[in-house]
């Protein structure tokens, strides 16, 4: 569906374009230009991040953590082989992915555990990648509560999803 | 944020140290070599997007979209200008259809729009990142296609579960944020 329904859009927007009478081409380069400074102010805030993430990987400290939560999350539902997804999912996309990767293969894409794991992967985002990239261009240091209400939100959407997985 | 990228990695430090101190130095260089990698692929992506963003502006498409929308962008983030109101409809709109990287650049540019300058967080800003960090999404493309390559017999069963367990959330954090951030008389 995705497949067809993107490039119709964009074909909708340069033929909306030609009609409109604007050098869509010109207008494509002007818009182009502008990814190369927004990278460049992005990337320190991209390798701090990536630095801790592989650095808390790497320590197992993510293991021991899964081991800690694992008995409260398998009281409301959630099997314990996804709580390392859960864990990680919020710092990083590639490394979430590497997991789920992971999953499929030790226990099979239509088990519970698989099942669950994809939903959860495909409903959250990367929490602190996304708050530490689009507070990166304001002046604001104090985030308040964006992170404690974000995780919640994430928290209830692992569970969500381990309970909708009962039923597929 | 600062606080838990230094409690990350202090803690990893300390324990690493302990077990395996010789992978510290390879594992903080592979990231920051994974940091620009990725970096250099998504300047690709977000050229690409940026690029047709201006089409669209440029011939009035993008203000269309956030005439139909402003109603409920203003409600849920309050009154701000034109152009930040585009930039949220947009983001939120290429979030639905699945298009995460080519949210984030309008994103930023809203941040940029909202921002007033001060230190701390206002309402529409946390509001914005905690819209994006759930994650609202409609077809969990990569996800599908992952489930399909690891020999699933219905690789888009999880679709439903998947829109129930963004959608919720979503809701839930705005409704937090509300509660925790009363909307300004003006502002």
């Amino acid at each position: 569906m995705v497949d067809i329904v993107i490039p119709m859009l964009i074909a909708f927007v340069l033929i909306y374009a030609m009609i409109k009478k604007v050098d869509a081409y010109s207008s494509f380069v002007k818009g182009a230009k502008g990814a190369l400074p927004l990278m460049a102010s992005l990337l320190p805030f991209i390798i701090a991040m990536f630095v801790a993430v592989e650095l808390f990987r790497n320590s197992g400290l993510s293991k021991y953590l899964c081991e800690f939560i694992a008995p409260i999350f398998k009281c409301v539902g959630v099997p314990s082989q996804v709580c390392e997804l859960i864990l990680i999912r919020p710092f990083s996309s590639n490394a979430g992915y590497v997991l789920l990767r992971e999953i499929f293969s030790q226990y099979g894409a239509d088990s519970y555990i698989g099942k669950c794991a994809s939903v959860i992967m495909g409903s959250s985002d990367t929490i602190f990648y996304v708050s530490s990239i689009y507070f990166a261009s304001t002046n604001v240091k104090k985030t308040l509560l964006t992170i404690p209400i974000a995780l919640v939100c994430n928290v209830v959407c692992a569970l969500l999803a381990c309970f909708c997985c009962r039923f597929i | 944020m600062s606080k838990i990228w230094l409690f990350m990695i202090v803690l990893s430090l300390i324990v690493t140290a302990i077990f395996m101190p010789s992978t510290i130095i390879s594992t903080m260089m592979n990231a920051a070599k994974m940091g620009v990698t990725m970096s250099i692929e998504f300047i690709g992506i977000y050229a690409v997007w940026m690029g047709f963003m201006q089409v669209m502006d440029d011939c009035k498409l993008s203000h269309k979209l956030s005439d139909i929308l402003s109603k409920p962008v203003q409600y849920i983030f309050g009154k701000t200008d034109k152009e930040t109101e585009k930039n949220i409809c947009l983001n939120i709109a290429s979030n639905i259809i699945g298009l995460g990287s080519a949210a984030t650049p309008y994103g930023i540019q809203a941040m940029k729009g909202l921002d007033k300058g001060e230190k701390k967080a206002n309402r529409a800003m946390i509001m914005l990142v905690v819209i994006n960090s759930t994650g609202i999404q409609l077809l969990p493309t990569t996800v599908i296609g992952m489930r399909a390559l690891a020999g699933s017999v219905n690789p888009s069963c999880i679709l439903w579960p998947t829109i129930v367990a963004t959608f919720v959330p979503t809701i839930l954090g705005m409704i937090l944020v509300s509660l925790f951030y009363r909307r300004k008389r003006h502002g």
